[in-house]
Formats: C-alpha cells, structure tokens, sequence
C-alpha cells in the first residue's frame, strides 16, 4: 500500500467509525411524548398484550400517543388523564404500534419515562434509584446463585418493580455479592423485599402442610377483587386493624398432605359449625402472621382451594388499609416465587435522588467539554498552530462520540465511573496526540532521511507500551469492590483501545498531510 | 544557563532530591502506618458507616456540623449544589452512629424535614465488613496494577537500571501524593483509590517519552537536545493534563469525581520532578557510565 493511501485508509476508517456511533446513538433533537419504560408481569397492561422489549434501543421505545382519546404530551398529561379513570374503567392506550384495550385495577403495571433523547443508556448515579449491595449468609453452587437471581428477579417483578438490574459479582478474596439496581422504588420496599429470605410455611402444629412456591401453590389470587383483597377493618385502641384476604389453590400432593394431617386432629363441634382443634399457622421467616381456624368439616379433606388472611395496622383507616395492601402484595409475591435459597444480608445501600441524577448528567457533559477546551488552549499556546490544536480537538471529540457509540451499541450503562473513565482515557489519548505531533514536527525540522512511516513507528513504540500498561492497569478492577468498578475499568479500557487502533492513527494522518502542504 | 549546563552541573543533586521525596514519603507513610494502622484516613464508602442526604434548600452547614460534634467523633458534613452553585442540601457520612441513630439525631434538630419521605431523607449504609473487603480489593488491584506496569516496563526496555528508574518514578508519584492526600486532611474514597490507578498510567507516560529518546534514539541528534525534546513534548502532555483536571475538577459537582481530579493533579506536580529530575539524572548518569551520547 503507497503511503498516500495509507494515510486515506486511516482516515476513512475513522470516518466510519464516528458515523457508526451517530448512527447507534441515534441523537435526537427534538423530544416529545411519553414512552414505556417498563411493563409488569401479569398485570392489566401486559394482559392487554402491551409487550416490553427492554434490549430495545431507547430511541425505538414504544411512544404512548393518546389515553382514552386525550393527547399525551408529557409525563403530567399521561398522569393526569389516568387520574381522572375510575377504578374498572376501561383505559385505551393508542401507541405509535397499536392501541391496546384494559381495565384500571388499581395500578396499569406499566412504567413510563420521557421519551430519550438517544440510545445513551444513564447507569443509575446519572438517573436516580437504588443500589443495594447484598452478600448470601450461606456459600452458594452456582445454581443456586443463579436460582437466587431468577427467584429475586422474579419477585421484584411480581412485586411491581421491574426496571431494575440484578448482576453477580465475586470479588478476588472469594466472597460473592448479588448487586441489584433499581430505578424508581422506594428504600423500604426494597429492603423488605430482598433482604427477606420469604420462607413461607403453613403448618398445623409442627407438621408442616404447604410452603410458598410452585410445587406447593399452583395458584395465587392477585388484583381480582373477587378473591382477593381488603376484607374488614376495625378500631383498636391505638389505631385502626384490617385483614386481607386471598385464595390460593393447592397442588395434589400438598392438598393430601393437608388431608393427612387434619385427619388426625380433633372436631371442637360448636353452635357456629366448628373448628378442628388446631389452626392453620402461617410463617413468614419464622415468624407468625396469621392463625386460621379450620372448618370441622374439612377434617381429611384433600382440600385444595385455602383462603390466606392476615392483618395490617395504622393509625387511621386509610393507614391500615395501606400496610394490610402491602403485607397481601409481599405475602402473595412470596407465595408465587417461593423462599430464597439462603437469607442475605444488605452489606451497602445507597440512595440517588432522581434529581441528583440529572444534575450530574447535565454536569457530566460540562465536564467533558471544559476539559477538552482546555486542553486545546494549552496545545495551541505550545505550538501555535491551528493546524495541530484543530486536528486534536476534532480527534479527542470523536474519540468520546465513538466511546459512547460503543456503549449505545453494546447496551452498556453509562454511570459516574464510566465518566471517570472516559475523562481518563480521553487524557491519554491527548498525551499519546502531543507524542505523535512532536514525533512528526521534529521529524521534518531534522529533514533526515527516517521516512515518515518509520517515525511514526518511534512515535506508535511509547504510544503501545503506554497502552500496554494501561491496559494491565485496569484489568484487576474487575474484581474489585463487588464490581462497582467495572463501568470505570470498561470505559477506560474501551477509550484506550479506540485510540491507539481508531482515532490516533487518524490523527497522525491528518497532520502529516496538513503539515506537507 | 543552558539545558546542558545546568543537568551536568546538577543532575547528582537532582537525582538525590527525587529520591529524598520517595524517602520521606515512606517514612510519613510508614509512621502513619504504625501509629495508625493505616496509611490513609478512609470514608465511609471505605470504611463502613452510614450516610444521610436532606434535600433542603434552607439548611445551615455550620450548624449542623457543630450540632453532630457534640454527639459522633468520625463524620463529615458537605453541602449539595446545583449547576449554578446554589445549595439544595446536605450529605451527611458518619462512621461511629448506627442509621436509627442519625436519623434520630437528625429529627430532634431538622424539624422541618420530613424524615419519611425519599425526596426529603435518603440514608444509606455500607457495612463495615463490605467496606473492607473492597479497600482490600481495591489495595489488591493496585498491587496488580503495578506489577503489570512493572513487567511491561521491564519488557520495554530490558534493561535494569532504566527500568526500575521508570517504575520508582511512578512509585514515587503514587507515595507522595499519599502523603499530600493526609496533610490535606482528605478521606479517601473508594473512588480515590482508583485515582492512584490512574497515576500509574499518566506516570509512566512522561518517562517512557524520556527513556525511549534518551536510549533508543541516538541518531535523532545529541543527548542533550534529545532530553530537550523529550521534555518539550513530556511537559506539554504534563500541563495539558493538569489544565484539562484542573478545568474538570473546578466544574465537577459529584465528590467522588472531584477527589480522582484533585489526586491525579497532585500527582502530576510530583511527576515533573520525579520524571526530570529523578529519572533524567538516573539516565544521565548510565549514559555516562555506557558512554551513550
């Protein structure tokens, strides 16, 4: 190849690559409307065929167009239409797909967002949520790890969180983490949620009859008025009581088991029909919720349809009413997704305001920019020259739109720590920019006989031990600090690579080709 | 004075100079170390804690961090800002009081938050045992770090003498901007251990530049305009990443991001020395002694 073309090819290959990243990033410049973020398993809006793709890029979400034939907007007018539905009203939501038809029980089960301005993905720092860093008590296989992840996922899920990440991270001293982010829930509720192993046993005395989970529970009750719900409340001293109530059916073998054991119990026959002479207690954690009494005339019965019950307090009626709706909500998930395989501890919880979150996005930009500008008045007070200060802004520029093209394309999060890590890299690739222009200035100043290839050769030697080491330096991180760094090591890895392969090849072209002229 | 003149006259005295910054941040560490039983102060993201942010506009720092004195001994109290400076509230870290406690101490002086709503009141806690655990594997990573850098750099150049000149140049940079980092009283977040990875990258650069002209290019022209070379291009990247972290960290609004900028900065200042005085006069003298001109 003649070193013409050469310096062509570079060139043209990082003309490639940034119209590659604008076209994975996808910036859009003007954004209006309302998209889904997030759809609930098994609830109204995914029974009316609302399907979630979350692999999707952002740019592709689905757009909600119009509720009940009112135009939406923004995210107030999308509340504020839905506000207005009565409960078991009937919510047509026409999208730019289609338009779906569903009841309003309660809550639609999907989550919405402002529609995104690219195919960027904001890691949880840039949008606000919670990360919680949780370590099993027990050393787990790697199956039941990953039972513990689908379990939780699962009942994250049911529970109605569902914009949410759920990773494993083993570190170098051979401990291992589960590190959940989720977007958009409150701090209790999450706690609740996955800091309970959710062992779930009905026993009668000791003997135990039906535990939470598929194999036992073959069906739960969930957002049906008909069978499940708020049954009856009552004041007390202190506060106001009220009792939920759900039906769950009972697979063959434990509704056998339940004939088994109350075969054995005595009838308390009474005025009021009777009760066997134990109840049916239900744990949560070992802990007692609720004490049935069971109709003499179940007595042997292989029955398979059970009502649960248990009770929720607050200081008013409309306090009660809420903690007995949030106890059903948790015992109904646990009931579906069964216990964990061991109890795990919550070793590091943080907050991230929404409002933080986009503070620092807006700021991270501020950041990026400045930097380079002010790497570009010291390189044009060093060589006063436009025809290498120009050419090395251009490059740092695409080499951060080529880093966040890669990220758009492989769905990758960008976080704080990616920040850092494209601050870091981008700084690199300045010094490694300012050993080629010198490499080349000084090389034409000498007017020896080294051809230019050899000389950027000198200047690719330095350039590839830098990157070597830099390299090397980022690896060990991925094991580290439950993995929080990895966004950091990835980035920087990621800007590195682009730069010696990419965008400084192409840089050296073009200011050998603008210094010969 | 010309260049040459002033490094033929000085480079002994250079070279010692650069070294005494590596003694004597190894004594400081040392001693800090055995009084301590650490080299560094570390937050809570390191230490284990618990932190607190009240999103309120209308919150006195001052008061508030007196009002803790009187009841913990290991916390640190800073304001949020908005893009224009303006507060939005408070960021709490204590290490020595549990969540309830914070929080209850908090209720008694903040009466006008409302300490269960997310918006207003978000806490947040790493245990102690996490958080030793990861400043053990972000120590780990930098051990590694730097053996990499080590072999790489031996690999490089193959010879013993410049290679160990580059490597405790970096180590230099690394122990002496741990020591700044304690004299300025700053405690160390897991995000600033990763800035003592980046030093090792932004070290190594410089003195990799200086080693290669100064070794490999002898017929670019003579030593001394070779080491001129050298450090035209090595401070104009020095400086330009100085400028760029300075621009970043006057901008930067998230601590953590601002502790790497501030470490990494220090530890460029070090480099300067460490690389042209400490490593320049290490190469001077072996040149001397293998008569490379």
């Amino acid at each position: 190849m003649g070193l013409k073309k050469y310096l062509k090819f570079r060139v043209l290959f990082l003309l490639f690559w940034i119209l590659a990243s604008l076209i994975a990033i996808n910036p859009k410049f003007s954004t209006e409307g309302v998209v889904i973020k997030a759809v609930e398993k098994n609830s109204s809006a995914s029974s009316a065929g609302i399907i979630f793709d979350p692999s999707a890029p952002l740019t592709n979400r689905e757009v909600i167009k119009r509720v009940n034939g009112q135009d939406v907007n923004n995210l107030e007018d999308y509340a504020r239409i839905l506000d207005k539905i009565n409960d078991s009203g009937i919510v047509r939501i026409l999208t730019d797909n289609q338009e779906y038809v569903m009841l309003k029980e309660g809550d639609l089960g999907i989550t919405v967002e402002k529609a995104s301005s690219s195919n960027i993905r904001r890691g949880l720092d840039l949008q606000g949520g919670t990360r919680v860093v949780l370590e099993p008590e027990e050393k787990l296989s790697n199956q039941e790890m990953s039972d513990l992840i689908s379990t939780m996922e699962n009942r994250l899920n049911i529970y109605g969180l569902s914009d949410l990440k759920i990773r494993q991270n083993n570190d170098l001293s051979g401990n291992t983490f589960v590190v959940i982010e989720i977007a958009g829930a409150s701090q209790e509720e999450v706690r609740e949620l996955i800091a309970s192993q959710g062992k779930f046993e009905a026993k009668i005395g000791e003997e135990v009859v039906f535990i939470g989970g598929k194999k036992d529970v073959t069906f739960v009750c969930r957002e049906d008025g008909t069978c499940s719900g708020i049954r009856q409340c009552n004041e007390f001293e202190e506060g106001y009581q009220c009792t939920f109530e759900f039906q769950i059916k009972l697979s063959q073998e434990a509704a056998k088991k339940h004939a088994e054991v109350t075969s054995k119990l005595d009838a308390n026959l009474s005025a009021a029909g009777g009760y066997l002479s134990k109840p049916l207690d239900l744990y949560l954690d070992d802990i007692l919720v609720d004490s049935l009494q069971i109709s003499s005339s179940l007595k042997g019965q292989a029955a398979t349809d059970i009502a649960i019950s248990g009770p929720g307090i607050g200081a008013n009626r409309d306090n009660a009413i809420e903690d007995a709706t949030k106890n059903m909500n948790k015992l109904q998930t646990i009931l579906i997704t069964g216990s964990l395989p061991t109890k795990l501890n919550i070793v590091k919880i943080d907050p991230i305001s929404p409002v933080l979150g986009e503070q620092f996005s807006k700021n991270a930009i501020s950041i990026i920019l400045f930097a380079v500008l002010a790497v570009a008045v010291v390189i044009f007070i060093r060589y006063r020259d436009l025809k290498i200060s120009l050419p090395l802004l251009i490059i740092s520029s695409s080499e951060i739109l080529i880093i966040l093209g890669i990220a758009a394309l492989i769905k990758y999060n960008i976080d704080l720590a990616a920040i850092a890590g494209i601050i870091a890299a981008v700084g690199t690739g300045v010094d490694d920019q300012i050993v080629i222009a010198d490499e080349i200035l000084s090389g034409k100043k000498r007017k020896e006989l080294i051809n230019l290839k050899e000389q950027i050769k000198r200047a690719f030697f330095v350039i590839f031990v830098a990157y070597a080491t830099g390299i090397a330096s980022m690896i060990p991180l991925f094991w580290a600090g439950a993995g929080l760094f990895t966004g950091f090591a990835l980035t920087t890895i990621l800007g590195i690579s682009i730069g010696v392969f990419i965008t400084r090849p192409a840089f050296a072209a073009i200011v050998e080709n603008l210094e010969e002229n | 004075m010309t260049l040459e003149n002033f490094y033929e006259k000085h480079y002994k005295k250079l070279m010692l100079f650069s070294y005494a910054i590596l003694l004597i941040s190894i004594i400081f560490l040392g001693y800090k170390l055995a009084t301590t039983g650490d080299i560094i102060e570390r937050d809570v993201s390191l230490k284990g804690g618990v932190s607190a942010t009240v999103y309120n506009e209308n919150l006195d720092l001052n008061e508030i961090e007196n009002y803790l004195k009187e009841n913990a001994k290991d916390f640190r109290v800073r304001a949020l800002t908005d893009n224009i400076g303006k507060q939005t509230g408070i960021f709490i870290e204590v290490a020595d009081v549990n969540e309830n406690e914070l929080r209850s101490l908090l209720e008694n002086k903040l009466t006008n938050v409302n300490f269960d709503n997310e918006d207003e009141y978000a806490p947040g806690t790493t245990s102690t045992g996490f958080a030793a655990s990861s400043y053990k594997g972000l120590l780990i990573a930098l051990l590694f770090a730097f053996i990499f850098m080590s072999i790489v750099v031996f690999i490089a150049f193959k010879t013993f003498i410049p290679s160990i000149a580059v490597i405790s140049a970096a180590l230099t940079d690394i122990l002496a901007a741990l020591v700044v980092v304690n004299l300025l009283g700053i405690k160390l977040s897991a995000a600033g251990i990763i800035a003592f990875l980046l030093i090792i990258g932004y070290s190594i650069d410089t003195d990799i530049l200086l080693t290669t002209r100064l070794l490999k290019r002898r017929e670019e022209g003579p030593f001394y305009e070779r080491l001129s070379h050298a450090m035209k291009t090595g401070l104009t990247m020095t400086f330009s990443a100085i400028a760029a972290l300075g621009v970043s960290y006057f901008v930067a609004i998230p601590e953590e991001l601002k502790q790497i900028f501030l470490i990494i900065i220090i530890a460029l200042v070090f480099d300067i020395i460490t690389t042209y005085a400490g490593n320049a006069g290490i190469l001077i003298h072996y040149c001397k002694k293998k008569n490379i001109t």
